[in-house]
């Protein structure tokens, strides 16, 4: 299930590069947040029951105009 | 003709002039490396410089435009951004890690460029990785504006960009991820072309994002991109994206004209946050489209606010590429660069999916608009080049982005000069057609130049 409105908070932030085990300085903390903040901003406003007949698939086939996913 | 001159000739009339015997590719390629030896010690456009195989290659593509044995490109030439592997020829994805890699192969665009004839000049700086711009103290320089030295010429195929506004190459071929082909060619005041995502191979190109990554060209003209396409496009095995759609004539329909196109201009996401110089200059690009012909109206694309969930799938699918190497040997990434990469280890596997079902509605959404107009078109960048003043802060922020949507969805995309700002920097107009339409992208693009001199203004060097 994906969280619903709210954004992503410095300490969740933190929480997760504790858990990857990566190396970020905190001094680096506010760009970080930043980008996991605009980036997971439309995932966190996304519905994820009403998108459920999207694959994660995108295909590019010129011959079908309305290029309807899963097909190749 | 003076040096100066023969570094300011596209492709079209190269080859025009070459075939009529009026120029050599020999006079223009040393015209060229004398252009680099004196410009580029300021510009660092360039890692590389090949000039003894260049001027080789030049002496070939002479010969055979005498024997009438020449390809379609002869003797024009080409500079690869240094993501592309060129075999025998350092190639160094702007990166520490990679500064004394010597490949063993070409990249398929390498190949098919010098199969048309093209004489490499030497290859181009990217971003490291083709993601981060290099810092002070960084191993490779960063390539400057040949509009204002003091800003940013793009990126990340920054070389590309910079070297093609300065004349020191007349195509280059750059990589766009999230806009880095188009990016640079909006700050440089020159022409970039990022094809259908499976049009042009990648094949031999240093990924940044699987899914994401797209080749092209760039030039001072969209004729020259076209031109340059032509080379490029088909199936190549060796990319497991590419398509097997049938490549046009794209030269062919470049004069056809914008008479009765409908080109729907999306206001939602692409004027947010737009300043006044580039809304003027946008503005006044579709007055000029309108008096060609073009049918311009107001479309709406609902998901577009999607668009950011671009960097979930390019930070995650980046992190996954450089993983062993960044628990590894940290200390050859630039610092920010490695932060940067390491925050694609933060997202949850159902964010990545979910980024890509985002992806998916966006694509649906986009193509029911090209349901109803041929094109879309937006300005490429919300604002003129940044200082680099301002780019050397660390936590300089990711912004928003007008191009990241057509990585997102793969579509043909354009970026053209289409005016300046006061301050004297280049602003760009970006048009997007439907999945390996590029054929009227480029015609929309050739109709608008025609009509227009942004393209032929230069930089004083």
């Amino acid at each position: 299930m994906t969280a619903g409105n709210s954004d992503i908070t410095p300490d969740e932030v933190r929480e997760r590069i504790r858990v990857a085990r990566v190396a970020i300085p905190e001094d680096r903390l506010a760009l970080i947040h930043g980008l996991l903040r605009d980036a997971l901003k439309p995932i966190r406003q996304m519905d994820t029951r009403e998108a459920r007949t999207l694959e994660p698939a995108p295909t590019f086939d010129a011959a079908a105009p309305q290029n309807r996913h899963g097909r190749r | 003709m003076a040096a100066a001159d023969l570094c300011d000739l596209g492709i079209a009339e190269l080859g025009r002039r070459y075939r009529g015997r009026e120029l050599s590719p020999v006079d223009v390629t040393t015209a060229h490396l004398a252009r680099i030896e004196r410009l580029d010690k300021t510009l660092n456009s360039y890692v590389t410089v090949t000039a003894e195989q260049a001027l080789a290659g030049a002496r070939a593509a002479e010969a055979a435009i005498r024997s009438g044995t020449a390809g379609p490109l002869a003797g024009i030439p080409i500079a690869y951004k240094d993501l592309y592997a060129t075999r025998g020829v350092l190639t160094t994805g702007g990166s520490a890690l990679l500064a004394d890699w010597i490949p063993d192969h070409d990249a398929t665009c390498v190949t098919r460029l010098a199969h048309a004839g093209m004489v490499m000049l030497g290859k181009l700086i990217t971003h490291e990785f083709a993601f981060g711009i290099q810092f002070p103290g960084h191993r490779f320089l960063p390539a400057r504006n040949p509009w204002n030295l003091d800003h940013m010429p793009g990126g990340s195929s920054s070389g590309s960009g910079a070297a093609l506004a300065a004349g020191l190459t007349v195509g280059a071929l750059g990589s766009d991820t999230g806009g880095s082909i188009r990016g640079p060619a909006a700050f440089c005041g020159i022409v970039g072309l990022k094809p259908t995502y499976g049009r042009v191979s990648r094949a031999g190109v240093l990924t940044l994002s699987w899914t994401l990554d797209h080749t092209g060209p760039m030039a001072r003209s969209v004729e020259d991109c076209a031109l340059m396409l032509q080379a490029l496009a088909g199936y190549d095995a060796a990319d497991p994206a590419s398509s097997r759609e049938p490549v046009p004539d794209y030269a062919a329909g470049l004069a056809g004209g914008v008479r009765g196109l409908r080109i729907g201009v999306p206001r939602d996401y692409f004027f947010h946050d737009v300043k006044p110089e580039v809304a003027e200059a946008f503005e006044s690009a579709m007055q000029t489209l309108r008096g060609l012909g073009a049918d311009v109206r107001e479309v709406t694309i609902p998901s577009i606010w999607s668009s950011p969930a671009l960097l979930v799938i390019m930070l995650t699918e980046a992190f996954a590429y450089h993983a062993r190497d960044l628990r590894e040997r940290p200390q050859l990434y630039g610092e920010v660069l490695r932060e940067k990469l390491m925050a694609g280890a933060l997202f949850t596997a159902e964010e990545y999916i979910q980024a890509q079902r985002l992806r998916a509605r966006l694509c649906e959404d986009v193509n029911q608009v090209l349901g109803e107009v041929d094109l879309l078109a937006t300005p490429t960048m919300t604002a003129t080049a940044p200082s680099f003043a301002t780019v050397f802060d660390p936590n300089f922020p990711f912004a928003r982005s007008n191009m990241a949507p057509f990585n997102m969805t793969g579509q043909p995309t354009l970026a053209l000069p289409c005016g300046f700002a006061p301050n004297g920097l280049p602003v760009s107009l970006q048009l997007s057609g439907r999945p390996f339409d590029e054929a009227t992208v480029l015609r929309a693009g050739h109709a608008y130049e025609q009509a227009t001199e942004w393209h032929t203004r230069r930089p004083s060097l």
